[in-house]
C-alpha cells in the first residue's frame, strides 16, 4: 500500500473509492481484524467528510453521521427515545475505543454481535448510501444482509443513518449480557422501546441481538405487548414470543439454549427497567 | 512516496515525514520518536497499555493510524510531569501502590487523566472502574488502581485550575 486519502467530501470519497481500496473510519475493527501490513491498495479515510459527520435533527427526524463516534452519541442531547442506543453506547469497548470507533463503522463490520444494531432497529432506523450509482436509503433490517454481510454495492459508503420522527418517540433502553461485567462482547443483548399513553402501551419495539446472524425485531411479542400497563409487560414475556424471531447461535462465548434462555430473561429485565422508569 | 504530517506532541509542535502510510501513532512515537513511555500490549485495542491523549481524548494508539491524525496534539506519559513535579494522577499511583511491574502503568495513568478531565465518574469507585475497563492489568493491581485514580480525581477536583497540562 503506498497510497493514504482523507477526502473531506463525499464526491472526493466516492471518486477515490472507484479507483479501489479500503475505507476506514475509527479502525477498530479494521485493525484487529486485517494487520495493517496486509492492508493492499489505498486507504481511504472517512472521518473528515463532512456529509458523515454530526448529529442532528432534521426535518424528518434525526440524521447521525455515519462517522460519528461513540462517545458523541452518549454525550448528545436524544429524546429518551434514543436512551438504549446512548446506553449501548457506554458499552462499546472502552471509553478509548469509544473514542475511536464509529457508528458507521459497527453497522458496516456487520458483526452479529454489533451493540448499535438492536437499539437502531428499534429506532425504525434507515441508512443513507451513495456510490457511483448515486443515493439510496434502505431499512436497517435490509442493510444487514448476515453475519459480516451488508447491502453494500462495490464503490458504495454508509453516509448517514435515519431515525424517522414517529420513531423517536417514547423511551428506550438497552441490556447486554456479557462474560464480566465490562470491555465484553455480548453473548445476548436487547434493545426496547416503549410508547406510552394513557397509563398503557401504545406502542413496543423489541430487539435480540447476538442470537443470531443479525439482530431481529420481535413482531408477535411487540405486538402481545401493545394495549397493557407497561408495569405489566415483563410478565407478558414468554419463551414462545422469543424464540420464534431467534435462530441461537453456539460458539466460544455459550451455546444455543442458554441465549435462548438469557434473550428472554434479558428482555424482561429491560422491560422492567423501562416500567420503573415512570411510564405513564 | 513520503507523507508527510504534523503533530503537536506534549506541546512540541512537529514536522514528520513518514515512507510508510501505514504506520500507527504507537510505532511513531516508540520507534521514530524514541518515546518508549507508551507500552505496546496487545496491538489490537485490548489492553490500554499504549493509552495516549489525542486532542485531549483518550484513544488506543496501536489503532490509530498516524496519518489520520494530522494536525493533532498528542499528550503521552512523558509529557505530564512538569520537571520533577509528577503530575497529581502520576503522584497518586506512586502514592496508593497503583502498579506492580509497572508495564500497564503509563497506559493506566494516561487513561485516569482522560477519565477525570471527561468528568462524568465524579469519586464513585465503581464509576471509575468502568472508566478504566480498557486498561488491563497482568499483575492485577486493580484496587491500588482505583484508589490512585479515586485519590487523584479528589485532589484535581479541590485544586483546579492551578496546572497549566492536563
Ligand atoms: C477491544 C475492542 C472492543 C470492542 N468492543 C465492542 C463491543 O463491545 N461492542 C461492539 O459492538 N463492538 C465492539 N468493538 C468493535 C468496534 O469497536 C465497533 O464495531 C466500532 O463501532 C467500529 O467502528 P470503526 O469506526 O472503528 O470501524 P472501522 O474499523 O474503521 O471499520 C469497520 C468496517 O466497516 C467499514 N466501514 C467503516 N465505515 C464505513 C462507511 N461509512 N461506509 C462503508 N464502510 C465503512 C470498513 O471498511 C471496515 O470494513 C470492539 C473493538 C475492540 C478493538
Ligand atoms: S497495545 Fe494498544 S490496546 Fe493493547
Ligand atoms: S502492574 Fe504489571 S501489568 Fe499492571
Amino acid at each position: 500500500m503506498s497510497a493514504w486519502h482523507r477526502p473531506a467530501s463525499l464526491t472526493e470519497a466516492i471518486g477515490l473509492l472507484a479507483e479501489g481500496g479500503v475505507v476506514a473510519a475509527g479502525c477498530t475493527d479494521l485493525f484487529p481484524a486485517t494487520r495493517r501490513q496486509a492492508l493492499s491498495g489505498p486507504v481511504i479515510d472517512l472521518t473528515r467528510v463532512a456529509e458523515m459527520r454530526g448529529i442532528s435533527e432534521t426535518r424528518g427526524g434525526w440524521r447521525f453521521g455515519a462517522a460519528v463516534r461513540w462517545s458523541e452519541v452518549l454525550s448528545a442531547a436524544l429524546p429518551p427515545a434514543f436512551d438504549g442506543l446512548k446506553a449501548a453506547a457506554r458499552e462499546v469497548g472502552s471509553v478509548q475505543i469509544q473514542n475511536a470507533g464509529t457508528l458507521g463503522g459497527n453497522l458496516c463490520n456487520a458483526s452479529p454481535a454489533a451493540d448499535g444494531v438492536p437499539g437502531l432497529l428499534t429506532l425504525e432506523a434507515e441508512v443513507e448510501l451513495a456510490g457511483p450509482a448515486g443515493m439510496r436509503r434502505l431499512p436497517l433490517a435490509a442493510f444487514l444482509a448476515g453475519a459480516r454481510r451488508t447491502a453494500l454495492a462495490p464503490g458504495e459508503v454508509l453516509v448517514a443513518i435515519h431515525v424517522p420522527s414517529h420513531a423517536a418517540a417514547g423511551r428506550g433502553a438497552f441490556l447486554k449480557l456479557g462474560a464480566r461485567r465490562y470491555l465484553v462482547i455480548s453473548i445476548a443483548m436487547v434493545a426496547a422501546r416503549l410508547v406510552v399513553k394513557g397509563g398503557r402501551i401504545d406502542r413496543a419495539a423489541v430487539a435480540v441481538g447476538a442470537c443470531g446472524p443479525v439482530a431481529s425485531r420481535l413482531p408477535a411479542l411487540e405486538a402481545a405487548l401493545a394495549g397493557i400497563a407497561p408495569e405489566d409487560a415483563a410478565a407478558a414475556v414468554s419463551e414462545a414470543l422469543v424464540a420464534p424471531a431467534l435462530a441461537p447461535i453456539g460458539d466460544v462465548r455459550g451455546d444455543a439454549e442458554y441465549r435462548g434462555v438469557v434473550a428472554v430473561e434479558l428482555v424482561r429485565r429491560a422491560l422492567r427497567g423501562l416500567a420503573a422508569e415512570g411510564m405513564r | 512516496m513520503s507523507h508527510d504530517l504534523t503533530l503537536t506532541i506534549n506541546g512540541t509542535r512537529q514536522q514528520i515525514a513518514l515512507d510508510d502510510p501505514r504506520v500507527t501513532l504507537l510505532d511513531l512515537l516508540r520507534e521514530r520518536l524514541h518515546l518508549t513511555g507508551t507500552k505496546k500490549g496487545c496491538d489490537r485495542g485490548q489492553c490500554g497499555a499504549c493509552t495516549v491523549l489525542i486532542d485531549g481524548r483518550r484513544q488506543n494508539a496501536c489503532l490509530a493510524l498516524a496519518l489520520s491524525h494530522d494536525g493533532a496534539e498528542i499528550t503521552t506519559i512523558e509529557g505530564l510531569a512538569e520537571g520533577d513535579t509528577l503530575h497529581p494522577v502520576q503522584a497518586a499511583f506512586v502514592a496508593e501502590d497503583g502498579m506492580q511491574c509497572g508495564y500497564c502503568t503509563p497506559g493506566q495513568v494516561m487513561s485516569a487523566v482522560g477519565l477525570i478531565a471527561e468528568g462524568r465518574a465524579g469519586t464513585d469507585p465503581e464509576r471509575i472502574r468502568e472508566g478504566m475497563s480498557g486498561n488491563l492489568c497482568r499483575c492485577a493491581a486493580y484496587s491500588g488502581i482505583t484508589r490512585a485514580v479515586l485519590a487523584a480525581a479528589e485532589e484535581m477536583t479541590t485544586t483546579k485550575g492551578e496546572r497549566k497540562t492536563a
